[in-house]
């Protein structure tokens, strides 16, 4: 590749959109927590308050800048809207080791994500709360910490308590299982724990090495820099938070 | 939610005026719970898959034998959608169509963008500006309209002296009229017959300004109403184009919708679809002893059921308790009928019916090239945005390009078999909207209905063959350009049941205006109804809970520490951007 050509490549952060997708109290705000500032807060409230984060990951020569969505709460009565991963680049689609279920309802997502959204869209699977089935060297403390994760009203009673000696049959999931399953559709996969940072930062940096940049980079000139407007000519789309002093005769002078 | 369902706000219906309203509550810091009886958002505005429109058309289309008891949603549905035809084979890649049951042009300025920009929504979606208008001619085929003031100089067709009288009409449509001589006397005259016989403009012209920038749907139209309208697209125009009018990406108004849902989920909004409530039960009418009483949301709040509505879903075990209901006029609850208050807004419009048509074609319409461009603005002006600046570069290689997003507009007895008193607009929007797969286009057409005794599709087939033959006869030796499917339907307005208007002070049942469905009105007309029901709802809410209110997120926004309420505004500025960009590393 010629220097040129990549340095001018360089200076443009790509902007990705990242959407979250899983069951309620998998722990996906956690997991983008840990990811955009290193941060975990047990007890964590069901989500609220930011439309989207922003993280940039650099790859390479080149910088990402990942534009997080998190569900707000709408997958709760399964009444996330289709507005919500339109245009996504990216899927991270969240389940919990320690229960089964919340596979089946990530498999759910695979398909509606598949049948639905931008055909190139790059999709990680990543089995959270990995941290309640290790025995750790601190194992008492550690799990009765996790187990307050269960992060809201709709967590079922009497799954999360973790006593140390049992970490192992916390886990519903097999790791293989999952795996397996995720080869088989196309995905990424990852065991992660937002509580210990463990296969966080991977699976962010894992789906921009597997993003097509070229193509996002090309459809999205001229789109005012939209992270959906892939795959098409978009010299008529408009910005709305643009011009708006832009008085009605800004003329050619 | 809280583990107790407990709400200040209950809202029924996802179309664009409820998820606004609900949007503009969750952001004041009122808790709402937003129900739809519908699997899908949006409502009436919805945007929906080819199989979803099937399915809704067919629904609303007949009594359903294997539902004898349809729901009083299916029913009052069926008041409002008549005359439902559909083609029966719905074509491949059916679910890659967003096609919109409200049809819309969003003015660039005007409530619902300043609406979308406050709320922050506008970043959630795509937006396209109207590539084209142009009229339909017998002769000629399509003639386009000159999109702004420097296409009316470029013009080959109209002479000089036209050229002075347009200018001198723009002049006036563009300022503050009222009460200036050329209209006294003329506020309730046809406009297109105020355009010839005051600003002597020949039939071609006033028509194209009647029914292309004004969007008149009969010659009748009174001038003074025609007119403030007029000015609200004419002072739109140049403000993200030469345009007034936008095009929202996936069926437009339904996917807004889901916009300002979302931005209300992220303030704490709870969403319930599909899910037909079993029970309301207002407030007083008896003590609720099984639901649990909690004090713990707020200081000074009363306790929670004997005041409040009490709602049981289906499939929901837990009650969601509020202290209002806002409804949509076709998802209010028959319980409800007697005590819901009908709020007003400045916009209140008895509605019109309409025939429409929504076709799909698998080529697009021949619009002639723009009109010539003597080299202008090629050179480029950095005060321009980039999309602009494409676009004026890029014109002559856009001739040739299909026109994805555009208006078509038959003025009346423009065509044999049309209608000699009502102007029909087809409006098109392909692969750049993201509506449509590739190469395919959604044709909407619609008319004001008055006539009953025909079918939409007798009055509207004639404009959808002229459409295909001139597609036909635009594609040399190519077969015979056909509709892959379409559905013929009138829409009337919504019936609001007659409602008490003694009591409006006490009610806490709000039932949301019935607004215009037409092309260019309906997005700002349901931003505007929300703005008043939004106003409606704090008003109530303050007087049913003067102290519990007062202490929620007032003590940093102001120092005064009084009363918050007089502070809550429609999509005030706020930090909205902080929150957004927490993570961000610049």
């Amino acid at each position: 590749m010629a220097d040129a050509a990549s340095g001018s490549a360089a200076d443009k952060s790509v902007q990705v959109k990242l959407v979250l997708l899983g069951e309620a109290a998998v722990g996906k705000s956690s997991v983008v927590l840990r990811f955009v500032s290193n941060e975990f807060q047990a007890n964590k409230e069901p989500t609220i308050g930011a439309a989207f984060l922003t993280q940039k990951c650099r790859l390479e020569d080149r910088v990402l800048r990942y534009e997080i969505w998190d569900t707000a709460g709408q997958e709760r009565f399964h009444s996330l809207a289709p507005m919500y991963y339109r245009n996504a680049q990216a899927a991270v689609v969240v389940y919990d080791v320690t229960k089964a279920t919340s596979l089946e309802k990530a498999k759910t997502w695979v398909k509606e994500l598949q049948r639905q959204a931008n055909p190139n869209i790059v999709i990680a699977l990543a089995g959270n709360k990995v941290d309640l089935v290790q025995p750790s060297p601190a194992a008492g403390s550690s799990a009765s910490e996790s187990e307050d994760e269960a992060d809201d009203a709709t967590a079922t009673p009497g799954e999360a308590p973790a006593e140390a000696s049992d970490a192992e049959n916390l886990r519903q999931v097999p790791r293989e299982e999952a795996q397996a399953y995720a080869e088989e559709a196309g995905l990424l996969f990852f065991e992660t724990s937002a509580k210990t940072g463990e296969g966080v930062v991977e699976v962010f940096t894992e789906i921009a090495k597997k993003i097509p940049l070229e193509h996002i980079l090309a459809s999205s000139r001229g789109a005012a820099g939209r992270p959906g407007a892939a795959g098409r000519s978009a010299s008529q789309d408009v910005s709305l938070d643009e011009n708006q002093s832009k008085g009605k005769d800004a003329c050619n002078c | 939610m809280d583990a107790d369902g407990n709400f200040d706000v209950l809202v029924l219906g996802t179309g664009l005026t409820e998820s606004i309203t609900a949007a503009a509550l969750s952001k004041a810091g009122f808790k709402v719970v937003h129900l739809d009886v519908n699997p899908y958002y949006g409502a009436d505005e919805a945007s929906l898959t080819l199989d979803e429109l099937a399915r809704w058309a067919d629904s609303r289309a007949h009594p359903d034998p294997a539902d004898p008891n349809p729901s009083p949603y299916l029913l009052s549905q069926r008041e409002t959608f008549k005359a439902i035809h559909r083609s029966l084979v719905i074509p491949e890649h059916a679910r890659h169509y967003s096609v919109s049951l409200s049809p819309s042009l969003l003015t660039s300025v005007g409530p619902l963008i300043t609406s979308l920009v406050s709320s922050g929504v506008s970043r959630y979606g795509g937006y396209r500006l109207l590539e084209r208008v142009g009229i339909y001619d017998r002769e000629v085929g399509i003639r386009s309209v000159p999109a702004s003031k420097e296409d009316i100089f470029k013009s080959q067709e109209m002479t000089l002296l036209e050229k002075r009288r347009l200018m001198r009409f723009f002049m006036f449509a563009s300022s503050d009229f009222e009460g200036v001589k050329e209209l006294e006397g003329h506020e309730e005259t046809g406009f297109v017959e105020y355009l010839q016989s005051v600003f002597s403009l020949r039939a071609q012209v006033s028509d194209a300004i009647a029914y292309a920038l004004a969007f008149c749907s009969t010659a009748a139209e009174p001038t003074l109403p025609v007119l403030q309208r007029l000015r609200r697209y004419l002072r739109s125009s140049g403000r993200y184009g030469a345009s007034p009018f936008l095009v929202g990406h996936y069926g437009g108004s339904g996917e807004i919708a889901q916009g300002f849902c979302r931005v209300s989920a992220v303030n704490g909004g709870v969403y319930i679809l599909d899910r037909p409530i079993q029970s309301i039960t207002p407030p007083h009418t008896q003590p609720i002893a099984s639901s649990p009483v909690s004090e713990k949301s707020l200081p000074g709040t009363a306790p929670i059921s004997e005041s409040k509505y009490t709602i049981m879903l289906k499939d929901v075990p837990e009650p969601l308790t509020a202290d209002i209901i806002i409804s949509s006029p076709s998802q209010l609850p028959p319980g409800l009928r007697d005590a819901a208050h009908l709020v007003s807004s400045t916009n209140d419009s008895p509605g019109e019916s309409f025939a429409r048509c929504i076709a799909i074609l698998d080529r697009p319409i021949p619009f002639p090239p723009p009109p010539a461009t003597p080299d202008v603005s090629s050179s480029g002006d950095p005060a321009k945005p980039e999309g602009s600046s494409d676009r004026a570069a890029s014109e002559g290689e856009e001739a040739a390009k299909p026109v994805d997003t555009a208006v078509l507009v038959f003025p009346p007895s423009s065509l044999d078999g049309g209608s000699s008193t009502a102007a029909v607009h087809a409006f098109i929007t392909g692969q750049g909207t993201m509506s449509a797969p590739q190469g395919k286009y959604i044709l909407y057409l619609s008319i004001a209905f008055s006539n009953s005794e025909k079918s939409p599709e007798s009055q509207l087939k004639p404009y959808l063959d002229a459409i295909l033959s001139l597609i036909s006869s635009s594609d040399d030796g190519a077969s015979t350009a056909e509709a892959l499917f379409k559905v013929f339907y009138i829409q009337h307005p919504h019936q609001t049941p007659t409602l008490a208007t003694t009591g409006a002070e006490a009610a806490t049942a709000l039932l949301i205006p019935s607004v215009s469905t037409a092309l260019t009105e309906t997005a700002d007309a349901s931003s505007v109804a929300a703005e008043a029901v939004f106003f409606k709802a704090v008003e109530i809410l303050k007087a049913k809970h003067p102290e519990a209110w007062s202490p929620r997120d007032s003590e940093t926004k102001s120092g005064s520490g009084g009363d918050v309420f007089e502070e809550i505004a429609f999509f005030p500025p706020t930090e909205f951007d902080d929150a957004e960009d927490a993570g961000e590393e610049w």
